[in-house]
């Protein structure tokens, strides 16, 4: 151990970070005391409030971060357009459940009862199996017109790709349906606003269906993911492929069709993730994946990036201190943004290998 | 007594579970040409890469002339006179073959960019005494009418060549080269190998080396050292370390009795030749 | 056969999916008129609903030649039946897809279903257009029709072309004078005459000087906001060009040097009054300062981080300024109005003052990048940005010359930030979202990454362009986004590479001489 502490090379830089981070840390336990332990504005029912917002947000930024780890892990590549690949599975969501809600139920003398409301769950397994595919099928796509040729080139040149791809797909969703906010058309079973409610200390707090549908749903994609990479072949070739390339190529693995399907499996879970926001949320535009993607990215980072389970612990935990960080600290909930981008900055440059680790050896990256 | 230009007091370094180079004590002397030798994996790059900075050893000590070079970054070490060149060539490939060279020079200069962008005296007399030297050391390499090549368009041996040059623009006074004749022909591996001795003889340089070529290897070097599975088997002329058993085993596996009699005689053959 | 068929369909489905998107997206009725400006056809007939038809027959004309020409593959020569074959699969395909979508959509439409909740690219007028003011099955057929016939044509012309391998010599023969004119030695050889560098500097200044007096206040501001971006590119050039640092968030420094230039010489929210030209110093100062804040603790990341990273800053300053936490400092997210301007011989400055200011400090600008980076400093950063770590293996110290390069990008930004804000005596948080970031590394990329004159083009390029074809003014940022991804791919050095690309082109190099290899495989 003593050895250990001999061998620490501190140079001002380090010594500098570990300064800053101390004081950091001091004013944030500071904060925490002071917001909680002296008789606070917050109440028992709003802190189970914001947990509850936190992990449904955090369950979608985990099914997002997925999306960015899977890619980075085989391309040590940040996918820079999978907020957008989001994006337009909420859009296709939305289309598709616009026309249930327009179709009346056949068989019901009732014109009034549509399709959507006569069958709520086929029609939301529906719009999220098609939402999911639309992003599958932008993701595939995308790596092939916009990152495939590119496979080899200097670092910086597939993300200045990916950047462009953002932007024409930001802008091409806005040219094609409009820059207007538009509004999702729940079942009325799953309308916003309405929920358990669940009595916390004296006051009550309210469960929101979709939020619990979101986040029950985001857990089984997450676990079914778990089970593809653990149990399949295809999550062994994934797995061989993220090792190393030319090895995995030499065993007969198609490294090309390999990442191909990453990159479906990454928008499906991304068009899922973006149907959930779109339910949930309800009101979006053609932005709407650019914040939960940099977001996701940041969950990402912070479990680790090339780590699976790091994805899904990182964006849980950025969905909690995001919602509870504003109050924690005192501030304007207006600045939670920031406080995702400032946990970003620490995290790398704290413990640049994220919480859980990276997976990948450092020269890999 | 004089100070050895490196001297490693038991440097250890490890990845995860893996002992790269394991407790090795290396001494090179001044003016000298010294060989590390060893099977593929055998931690010799490893070494090296502790040597001129790029790992810290978990372990041990590293002098260099006497001052303790372990830890420092690497461009420290290039400035104290520790120049190296690599196994897989890294050039700046996109910069031509001159500015490879004034970039070895750095070190060296002094000027500071409001200077570069006045354009004083002092950077005026730098920028051209540099520029000299990068021709000169050009010329020195054969390299002078690739000087406006890029890095990337040169032919293999060239790349090797500036390489060195590169290294040499730092005017090091212990010159580190990875595999400095891999991949080259006998004429090019020849020229390379009056190339090392000139360093030392004319230059008055150190070289520490390693090298696959076993001719080359027993041609030049003052001093070999063999690794295996990162540690130290044996040290010593290269005589000494052809006749030597452990060395022998390492290369061949042991009991192999007829094929150590071709590799002698193989050998023995290339020293006379 | 077979692949001739299949080349044919395959270009024919491409087409059809980029025509069907240009309708989605609006596009064709505006290159239509586009067509019509260049022809000089009237844009509206006497009857006022309906537009030209012709304008967009010719169109569908010229994207059925599109396709004609795409299914012969680059460097191909194959025989007349071939080609014939190849034409025609493709522009039937193209023709049917598009005719059957024209068809259901038009059909809809007579039946009077509104697209416009979810397409709004779909009204009445423009569907009538696309129609041809007549019947769906009609208009589907012409468009069948078009497309077959030209794409025929297209087939055969490229087919034609490629036998008049005369003219393609004498194209590349063109092409090469080009380039060894801009081949910067050549260029020097040709004009190499110190007598007539003076000439032409003095003539280039004189003109430069009257410009701005002659073109009127439109170009003035048109050719300023070019300036601005220029400087902000040579700034950012310093930074991605030379040492090779992606920073996304770039606008963060052109947003402080705006704000502190705005809240130092505005009458509110502070009222400091302070003198202009110390302003314009001390914002370029509080630039440089954030970019150290910056920089200290995260120039060591590795590039894909360090760009998410700043990204992350450069919004983090924007949520900010508007905050309510700041809102007493920076007004929040009414901005700041009636920001100082300096004063010239009595008289506030004109637009032709500000052009002459930006013009000369776009000069400096780019005398200050040449000479850093033909010295020692440019060349540690151009080695930084080739290999990092065999750079400080040469005996660069890479962090100090990384901060050194953020620092010079921010005092740019800083710079053109208190120019940017004092021109439009106003500046707000909106000024300052993450496409100005993304516009400025475009100019960078798009000229060639470390080239001077490059930056310039790309000013032109995405600024000035834009505000010269308003019409195209929606499709612009699609249009960016396209452009970097093609760029990327067919061309990564740019459109005037530096003077060393050209020779060795950039991509593909192995693996083994990146980062990476570091480990010995032990």
């Amino acid at each position: 151990m003593i050895k250990k502490f001999q061998n620490l090379n501190i140079t001002w830089g380090t010594a500098l970070r570990y300064i800053a981070g101390l004081i950091v840390a001091v004013y944030l336990l500071w904060r925490i005391l002071q917001t909680t332990s002296i008789q606070g504005s917050y109440g028992p029912d709003t802190w189970m409030r914001f947990l509850i917002t936190g992990l449904v947000i955090g369950g979608i930024y985990s099914l997002i971060a997925i999306g960015y780890t899977l890619v980075y892990g085989i391309l040590f590549m940040i996918n820079f357009a999978h907020g957008e690949v989001m994006m337009l599975g909420t859009f296709a969501g939305y289309f598709v459940l616009e026309a249930f809600a327009a179709i009346s139920a056949p068989g019901s003398g009732d014109q009034s009862l549509s399709l959507l409301n006569a069958y709520p769950f086929p029609a939301l397994v529906i719009t999220f199996f098609v939402g999911a595919s639309v992003s599958a099928l932008i993701g595939y796509l995308l790596e092939k017109i916009a990152y495939r040729p590119l496979r080899g080139a200097q670092r910086l040149i597939p993300l200045i790709s990916a950047i462009g791809a953002s932007i024409f797909l930001q802008n091409a969703a806005q040219l094609l349906f409009g820059p207007q906010r538009r509004q999702y058309t729940n079942p009325d079973l799953l309308w916003r606003g309405t929920g358990w409610m669940i009595p916390v200390g004296e006051k009550s707090v309210m469960l929101t269906y979709t939020g619990t549908f979101s986040f029950i749903l985001s857990i089984l994609l997450m676990a079914g993911l778990l089970i593809l990479v653990k149990k399949t072949r295809l999550g062994k070739s994934m797995r061989a492929v993220a090792e190393n390339k030319q090895a995995a190529a030499l065993m007969g693995i198609d490294v090309d069709a390999v990442i191909s399907k990453t990159f479906i499996i990454s928008g499906f879970l991304a068009g899922a993730a973006g149907v959930m926001w779109g339910i949930h949320n309800g009101l979006f535009n053609h932005y709407v994946g650019f914040i939960p993607g940099i977001k996701a990215f940041t969950a990402a980072v912070l479990g680790g990036v090339g780590n699976i389970p790091g994805a899904m612990v990182g964006g849980m935990l950025l969905g909690l201190l995001e919602s509870l960080g504003p109050a924690i600290l005192g501030i304007d909930f207006q600045l939670k943004d920031v406080i995702a981008f400032t946990i970003l900055i620490l995290v790398l440059i704290f413990r640049p290998s994220g919480l859980l680790g990276e997976t990948l050896k450092e020269d890999k990256v | 007594m004089k100070l050895p230009v490196i001297e490693t007091q038991n440097v250890t370094m490890s990845f995860g579970g893996l002992t790269a180079v394991d407790r090795v004590d290396l001494v090179v002397p001044e003016q000298s040409i010294s060989s590390i030798i060893g099977p593929n994996g055998a931690g010799k790059t490893t070494l090296f890469n502790c040597v001129s900075g790029f790992y810290v050893p978990i372990e041990g000590e590293i002098n260099f002339f006497g001052k303790k070079i372990k830890g420092l970054p690497t461009h420290k070490i290039c400035e104290l006179g520790i120049s190296r060149t690599y196994q897989n060539i890294r050039l700046f490939n996109k910069m031509t073959s001159l500015e490879n060279v004034l970039v070895g020079q750095h070190p060296r200069m002094n000027s500071m960019w409001v200077e570069s962008i006045l354009r004083n005296k002092h950077y005026r007399q730098q920028e051209s005494q540099a520029l000299q030297y990068a021709y000169e050391l050009l010329d020195f390499l054969g390299l002078s009418d690739l000087a406006d090549i890029p890095a990337f368009n040169l032919p293999y041996g060239a790349q090797r060549r500036l390489e060195i040059a590169r290294a040499l623009a730092s005017q090091p006074k212990l010159l580190l080269l990875d595999e400095p004749t891999a991949g080259m022909n006998q004429q090019e591996t020849a020229e390379m190998t009056s190339l090392i001795r000139i360093l030392r003889d004319e230059r008055k340089m150190t070289v520490l080396l390693i090298e696959h070529d076993m001719r080359v290897v027993m041609d030049i070097s003052d001093i070999i050292t063999v690794l295996d599975h990162g540690q130290k088997i044996a040290e010593g002329k290269p005589a000494e370390i052809q006749s030597d058993q452990r060395v022998i085993e390492a290369y061949l596996g042991p009991g192999v009795d007829e094929i150590t009699k071709k590799f002698n005689r193989k050998k023995t053959n290339n020293a006379k030749s | 056969m077979i692949t001739a068929i299949k080349d044919g369909l395959r270009a024919g489905l491409i087409t059809a999916i980029i025509f069907t998107f240009l309708i989605l997206i609006g596009f064709t009725s505006v290159a239509a008129n586009i067509i019509g400006d260049i022809l000089g056809n009237p844009q509206v007939l006497n009857n006022e609903t309906r537009l030209p038809v012709g304008n967009l027959l010719i169109f569908i004309a010229l994207v059925g030649l599109f396709t004609g020409l795409v299914t012969l593959k680059k460097g191909s020569n194959p025989p007349w039946t071939d080609v014939l074959f190849r034409g025609l699969t493709g522009g039937i395909l193209a023709g049917l897809i598009v005719g059957t979508v024209i068809y259901i959509v038009g059909s809809f439409h007579m039946e009077g279903v509104d697209f416009r909740a979810y397409l709004p690219n779909l009204g009445a007028s423009q569907l009538g257009y696309l129609l041809f003011y007549s019947t769906p099955i009609a208009a589907s057929k012409t468009y069948l029709l078009y497309f077959t016939v030209f794409s025929l044509v297209g087939a055969l012309a490229r087919k034609t072309l490629t036998m008049l391998t005369g003219l393609r010599n004498k194209l590349k023969s063109i092409k090469s004078q080009i380039i060894d004119w801009s081949d910067k030695k050549n260029f020097h050889s040709l004009v190499g005459n110190q007598l007539f560098q003076a000439g032409l500097i003095i003539l280039v200044g004189i003109g430069l000087y009257f410009l701005p007096l002659v073109w009127g206040s439109y170009w003035n501001y048109i050719m300023g906001t070019v300036a601005i971006y220029i400087l902000l590119g040579l700034g950012l050039n310093i930074i991605v060009g030379f040492s090779g640092q992606l920073v996304l968030g770039y606008v963060a420094f052109f947003a402080t040097g705006a704000y502190t230039f705005a809240l130092l010489t505005a009458p509110e929210p502070h009222a400091v009054g302070l003198n202009l030209w110390v302003a314009v110093g001390l914002s370029t100062l509080v630039s440089i300062l954030t970019g150290l804040l910056l920089g200290l603790p995260i120039l060591r990341l590795r590039g894909d981080y360090l760009a998410i990273v700043t990204l992350g800053f450069g919004e983090i300053v924007r949520i900010l300024i508007r905050s309510d936490l700041l809102t007493p400092l920076t007004n929040g997210p009414k901005g700041v109005t009636n920001v100082g301007q300096p004063i010239w011989r009595g008289h506030v400055f004109s637009d032709v003052n500000y052009m002459h200011l930006l013009m000369l400090l776009v000069l400096a600008g780019l005398f200050i990048a040449k000479r850093l980076k033909d010295s020692r400093t440019g060349r540690a950063w151009i080695a930084i940005r080739e290999d990092q770590t065999v750079a400080q293996a040469t005996g660069v110290d890479t962090y100090k010359y990384k901060i050194l390069a953020l620092l010079l990008g921010a005092a740019f930004a800083g710079l053109s930030g208190a120019l940017f804000a004092s021109r439009n005596q106003f500046t707000g948080p909106e000024d300052f979202a993450l496409m100005v970031s993304v516009n400025v590394l475009c100019i960078v990329i798009i000229g060639g990454m470390g080239s001077l004159p490059g930056i310039i083009l790309g000013a032109f390029v995405l600024k000035g362009l834009p505000e010269l074809l308003r019409e195209l003014a929606d499709y612009r940022l699609l249009a960016f986004g396209a452009l970097l991804v093609v760029m990327m791919i067919v061309r990564p050095e740019g459109l005037w590479p530096g003077q060393n690309s050209k020779k060795g082109k950039m991509a593909t190099f192995s693996n083994s001489l990146g980062e990476d290899n570091l480990e010995e495989k032990v």
